[in-house]
């Protein structure tokens, strides 16, 4: 079921970034909300969810746009070992190692796809690119991570409702 | 350990499926998907007009970028009467030169098509359409504004859609003249490149050339790639450097490249790429 949810929250944000978010551009770059949504996984549920959930929203992504297929189920990947971050705690909350990883997240997915793009032969200007896009994203990325992070945070931590055993029709 | 295996795994999938997308192999499944995204897609294009006028005005006031964006469309009206006119002129001159010379270009037959997705990366400037190979459209085909001015080419054809690579795209480059307004209806010829700003720029244009802020440029037709005297914007600002070997300069492209909701796509044109020897 979780999985199922991962990828129904996977689909509908990369539809949401390739439609609503190259309007809601700031300093020059668009909001990527499917590194923030599998950084958000990753934080939140846990190393062991990311392993699936991130490669699941790295592919959406890709069939979404006109980057080959793997592309971003790559750049993606450092989410998965930056999410050890989650286990250290190097601090009491929660959301502010998220907006860390979000940041370098976003830098290792710029340069992991700039290097795809080049090795298959596209022409990818990496200082324009690290200067306009990288660098910018590192910035906007967290700034946006609010709006994943707050409604995922309070799915998970939610409390369930208890019921009087198991098989019970009757449910507080 | 799970992580090393993990890593290897993901490492590997990925540099397969790039393999494989790169062979085409995975077209029908990228079809599939865009045939899944698009009706949401374009409800939600729709939407986010309102929020794309909240984002620019944040920092400039809405009605001034409404009056901005009409402005700029009749500047675009305005500029390829102006080209098409300077062209004719000198076209005439050229004509009446090369007497005899039969002119047999047809005339051009478009397919229109909607824009229903924006490519989010920050390192190419492409859009898709839901026009596609059943459609007529081929790679390399040339892509207008719905106002006639040239806006790039079909960069991937699916069965059903397609991606366009803007003329902002790193990618690209057009063989180009600007029309300098001289005493003889003078040209320069260069290149303009994309490099992931909204300005292009212009290359390898001649030192000796007489170019001024607001001059139009349009394509040379050299090449192959492009028909000739398309308009794509005006200069925006020349780089004088003694020096140099060649002139270079910077161009606003006619179109508003960031809000292009109609394309037309010219079929009956076949780019000198998509011929055979």
């Amino acid at each position: 079921m979780k999985y199922a949810v991962a990828l129904a929250g996977s689909f509908l944000v990369a539809i949401l970034a390739t439609s609503v978010m190259p309007y809601v551009k700031v300093l020059g770059v668009a909001p990527d909300l499917v590194l923030i949504f599998a950084v958000c996984w990753a934080m939140i549920r846990g190393q062991g969810e990311a392993l699936v959930v991130v490669p699941m929203a790295g592919l959406l992504r890709d069939l979404t746009t006109s980057d080959p297929v793997g592309t971003s189920m790559l750049a993606l990947s450092p989410i998965v070992l930056l999410a050890v971050i989650r286990e250290l705690r190097p601090v009491e909350s929660d959301f502010l190692p998220t907006l860390a990883v979000v940041a370098i997240a976003s830098l290792a997915y710029a340069v992991v796809s700039m290097a795809v793009l080049t090795a298959i032969g596209d022409d990818v200007p990496w200082g324009t690119g690290m200067l306009r896009v990288a660098l910018p994203s590192m910035l906007v990325n967290p700034l946006f991570t609010v709006l994943i992070y707050s409604p995922m945070r309070w799915l998970t931590t939610r409390p369930k409702r208890e019921s009087f055993g198991v098989g019970s029709a009757v449910q507080l | 350990m799970r992580l090393l295996w993990w890593t290897l795994a993901v490492m590997s999938l990925s540099l397969f499926s790039i393999l494989l997308s790169e062979n085409r192999t995975l077209d029908p499944l990228q079809n599939l998907s865009l045939t899944i995204a698009a009706p949401m897609e374009n409800g939600l294009r729709d939407i986010a007009d309102p929020i794309s006028g909240f984002f620019r005005g944040i920092f400039s006031r809405g009605d001034l970028v409404r009056e901005n964006e009409r402005l700029r469309e009749e500047l675009e009206r305005l500029q390829i009467e102006t080209a098409a006119t300077e062209d004719a002129q000198r076209r005439l001159q050229e004509l009446e030169e090369a007497l005899g010379v039969k002119e047999n270009r047809p005339d051009d037959v478009f397919v229109v098509a909607d824009v229903i997705a924006q490519d989010p990366s920050g390192f190419k400037r492409a859009l898709a359409i839901d026009r596609g190979s059943k459609d007529g459209l081929d790679e390399g085909m040339v892509v207008l504004s719905k106002s006639g001015s040239l806006v790039g080419v079909v960069s991937l054809v699916y069965e059903e859609f397609a991606w366009l690579r803007l003329i902002s795209d790193p990618n690209n480059a057009v063989n180009i003249a600007v029309l300098t307004g001289g005493e003889e209806g003078s040209e320069a010829r260069g290149v303009a490149v994309g490099d992931l700003r909204s300005r292009l720029s212009l290359e390898m244009l001649p030192t000796e050339a007489q170019i001024q802020e607001g001059d139009l440029v349009i394509t040379s037709g050299l090449g192959g790639n492009y028909p000739r005297t398309l308009l794509l914007g005006s200069v925006t600002s020349v780089e004088e450097k003694p020096q140099a070997l060649s002139k270079r300069a910077t161009m606003e492209p006619a179109a508003d490249l960031s809000s292009l909701d109609t394309v037309l796509i010219i079929t009956n044109f076949r780019p000198a790429r998509l011929e055979g020897p």
